[in-house]
């Protein structure tokens, strides 16, 4: 039973990951980040730095919960990742930060929030910054 | 020295056209460097269509950008991702990524781009003067010195080239062969054409490159596994400062002239001089320990050497019509395509091409120096797309591409052939690179051979009384037989040796 | 990164870090090599190619039976060249003919084909055939079936069906992306080629 967030640096990422944070401390449970670019490209604004990457690991240490990151790529779409990582470590809660799409946006780009929110077959936490 | 066509070079490279070009060159090449997947090569090979249409001095301004601005785009991701964009860049990654750690990615990438700046500045200088003395030696040359040249040219290109050397010889064989395809210059009579009236007039070059190069790069790359992504990385302090500028100073002025010298050898070329630059420079240094670690002159050299190299790599295409490598081979094919024969004669019959095309390259310099800083960001962020979009545009270019080049379909065909085949002999280990260069060469070498048999009565012992010829024979035999001896006499001591560790291990 | 490369290895000697006199921490080095830089150009060679391999992911090296069947159709390309250029005439060095090159070139051919087959064991440049390399065949497949239809319906349906399967199947792209950036390019491809450039690439529209 753990906790699962899917990060990217944003501000919807952030406010995912401080919520995740305290559901993991109220359930005392295990916390796994899933922050998984799009495979293919040497570069993407999905990775979280360095720094981001340590903040995090911080957090997680001063409130005594471990923190199990994974920055695997992953090819096809984000919400079946998300939900494929949820059954693998058996999350009891997903979290997953909204962010506001236009109704042309989500016709051209789709959302994987959405996506995940109505496929998954455990909790999901929908958080916004 | 009679200057009035060097100036009169300059005349053509200020045009618009011309600088547009060579602007758009340069910005290609740069991208081309970056972005991993395709090469200069394959690059030059698909972008052949575009240059029918335009002057050949344009073309080739714009070709000769392409290629000295990978060298450059290649560095931005081995110093900032440790990711070698270019074969020529690698090294690179030692000292510009321990660099880009300490958060002096930017002095990294400065020093680099006046190394590259200054290394191919000089090249072009010394290749100003060498050049025509050495088409002025040239002149002389009968076919007994063109048969020599380019089995030399093409042992060399094959013994360098990536994989194993028995492999490159064979497909430089290969491609010799598919320049037999076709007419017989001397006796009019078909060769291997199997009855087909669009094999009638021989192989033509555009298809075969584009395939070869092009699409089967794209090919092989499919099987590529993703590598890691990485967050973006920011430049922050843009310029080196004035004590890494004097402390890389040696290594630049060491590396023009290592780069310069070593890119003038067929088969030896930038990625070569990048190496033996760091080498030297490691060496040299009274503090080797500090190279890995962030030494300015692991990055400065190489950057260097490799500019240098890819500018006089020219001198024997522009000079003997010899391509060095494989990039030449496919410049070589443009020129064809535009009716110029590469040649020593290319600099006095076609002045304005030959000198539009080495002052282009003064010019394609300083936009490489301008451009570079400030475009870093915008080539980071180039990278952030996927190879899977832009593979099937590159593929969807090359089939459409080539089809401008006669209206035919049969060429569609013939590049997806050649595609098949090029990804074949990169998954088995022979090197594309040689077969084209021999394919280039292929028509030189037998017509140069056949009229040397007839000038020596069927005595081919004939290339020896000539001493030109004589000379670049000895070097072929060399070449071709040396390690061979080699292999075979430390193969036996070898076996002994092994004994004698499993007798120690026990 | 690309792989058409110029010149990627000096000229050194083949026999590489088995060489007589080279101490039996011979692979020691070659380990270390990758950690601390290198300082002979032989050194930096090495780690070189543990670099570029680390970057590029490829499939594992091919085994002595994949080496002898391409040692076996260099050798088979040989000897049909052989019959061929027989065939043209094989002329003499005073009067060379028009298959004596092709012959001369055969029997060097056939020559180095079975030196081929001679180290096939000891060859390792080759790369095994693996899952991955039915994307390959995928990818030609719809370059075959672009250029069997280009002349019959026009390009842009070919060329949007190729786009797709490369963005979707070969790409790993979503339903949604392929689709609109199919579109997308062959719109482009439209304008340029056919609108701009008045290429007469057989089309529909």
């Amino acid at each position: 039973m753990t906790v699962l967030v899917g990060y990217v640096p944003t501000p919807e990422g952030d406010a995912a990951f401080a919520a995740a944070l305290q559901e993991a401390r109220r359930r005392g449970e295990p916390l796994v980040v899933l922050n998984s670019p799009r495979g293919g490209a040497p570069v993407s604004a999905d990775v979280a730095p360095e720094d981001a990457v340590r903040r995090m690991h911080e957090r997680a240490g001063a409130d005594g919960i471990a923190l199990d990151l994974r920055q695997n790529a992953h090819s096809g779409d984000a919400a079946d990742e998300v939900l494929r990582v949820a059954q693998e470590v058996d999350a009891s809660v997903i979290v997953i930060g909204l962010r506001r799409r236009s109704p042309v946006g989500k016709l051209l780009m789709g959302s994987s929030a959405q996506r995940i929110l109505l496929d998954a077959d455990r909790p999901v936490l929908a958080v916004k910054p | 020295m009679d200057l009035a066509p060097v100036l009169d070079g300059f005349t053509v490279v200020l045009e618009p056209t011309n600088l547009l070009y060579c602007l758009i060159g340069v910005v290609v090449g740069m991208l081309v460097g970056v972005l991993p997947g395709l090469g200069p090569a394959a690059t030059i090979a698909i972008l052949l269509p575009i240059t029918i249409g335009i002057e050949p001095v344009t073309a080739i301004i714009m070709l000769a950008g392409i290629f000295y601005g990978a060298q450059y785009g290649g560095t931005i991701t081995s110093v900032l991702l440790k990711l070698p964009g270019e074969a020529s860049s690698v090294v690179t990654v030692f000292d510009g990524h321990a660099l880009a750690r300490q958060g002096k990615a930017g002095t990294a990438l400065g020093i680099a781009a006046i190394g590259s700046f200054v290394g191919g500045t000089v090249s072009i200088i010394a290749l100003t003067f060498l050049a025509p003395l050495v088409a002025g030696f040239a002149l002389d040359f009968g076919p007994p010195e063109y048969t020599a040249l380019a089995l030399l040219g093409i042992l060399l290109v094959a013994t360098v080239s990536s994989g194993s050397r028995l492999k490159a010889v064979v497909a430089a064989c290969i491609g010799l062969l598919l320049a037999t395809v076709g007419r017989d210059a001397f006796t009019g009579g078909e060769r291997f054409t199997f009855g087909s009236l669009n094999l009638a007039d021989g192989l033509d070059f555009v298809p075969i490159a584009m395939g070869l190069f092009g699409l089967g790069e794209i090919l092989y790359n499919l099987e590529e596994r993703h590598t890691a992504a990485q967050a973006p990385a920011k430049v922050a302090n843009v310029w080196p400062s004035r004590k890494d500028l004097r402390q890389s100073s040696g290594a630049i002025g060491r590396g023009s002239v290592l780069g310069f010298v070593l890119g003038i050898l067929p088969g030896g070329g930038a990625t070569l001089s990048s190496l033996a630059a760091y080498a030297v420079e490691k060496k040299r240094s009274k503090t080797p320990e500090r190279f890995g670690n962030g030494a300015v002159e692991g990055v400065a050299g190489p950057e260097t050497a490799n500019n240098a190299a890819a500018t006089s790599s020219f001198i024997p295409l522009l000079t003997l019509g010899i391509p060095a490598n494989a990039t030449m081979a496919v410049i070589f094919g443009a020129l064809l395509i535009q009716g110029v024969s590469p040649g020593p004669q290319l600099v006095t019959q076609e002045p304005e091409l030959f000198w539009g095309v080495v002052n282009s390259m003064y010019i394609g310099n300083i936009l490489l120096l301008i451009m570079s800083i400030p475009l870093v960001g915008l080539f980071v962020k180039i990278l952030r797309v996927r190879p899977a979009i832009l593979a099937p545009i590159t593929v969807l270019i090359t089939l459409i591409g080539v089809y401008t080049v006669n209206n035919s379909v049969f060429d569609i065909v013939l590049v997806i052939v050649f595609g098949v085949l090029g990804y074949l002999m990169k998954k088995i280990g022979f090197d594309p690179g040689p077969l084209l260069l021999a394919f280039v060469l292929g028509t030189l070498l037998e017509d140069s051979l056949r009229r040397s048999l007839l000038i020596f009565d069927g005595d081919a012992t004939g290339f020896f009384t000539r001493p030109i010829s004589g000379t670049l024979l000895v070097v072929f035999l060399l070449v071709a037989l040396v390690p061979m001896i080699r292999a075979a006499m430390t193969r036996r001591p070898t076996a002994a040796q092994q004994n004698d560790t499993s007798k120690e291990l026990v | 990164m690309s792989s058409a490369r110029d010149g990627a290895r000096t000229p050194g000697s083949p026999g590489g870090s088995s060489a007589a006199g080279a101490t039996p921490e011979g692979d020691v080095v070659t380990t270390r090599a990758a950690e601390t830089t290198p300082s002979t150009l032989h050194d930096l060679e090495e780690a070189v190619h543990q670099l570029e391999h680390d970057a590029e992911h490829r499939p594992p090296p091919a085994g002595t039976t994949t080496n002898l069947v391409v040692a076996t159709l260099v050798v088979a390309l040989g000897a049909a060249a052989l019959v061929g250029s027989l065939s043209l005439g094989a002329g003499s060095a005073g009067n060379p003919g028009s298959g004596t090159w092709p012959l001369v070139l055969s029997i060097v051919i056939i020559v180095l084909g079975l030196g081929l087959a001679a180290t096939a064991r000891t060859t390792s440049d080759a790369e095994r055939f693996s899952r991955s390399s039915w994307l390959v065949l995928a990818g030609l497949a719809t370059m075959v079936v672009f250029v069997a239809l280009v002349s019959v319906i026009g390009f842009e349906i070919p060329a949007a069906l190729l786009a797709f399967v490369w963005l979707r199947f070969l790409g790993g792209e979503g339903w949604r992306t392929s689709i609109v950036t199919s579109i997308g390019v062959v719109v482009a491809f439209y304008l340029i080629f056919v609108a701009a450039l008045s290429v007469p690439i057989p089309h529909l529209f």
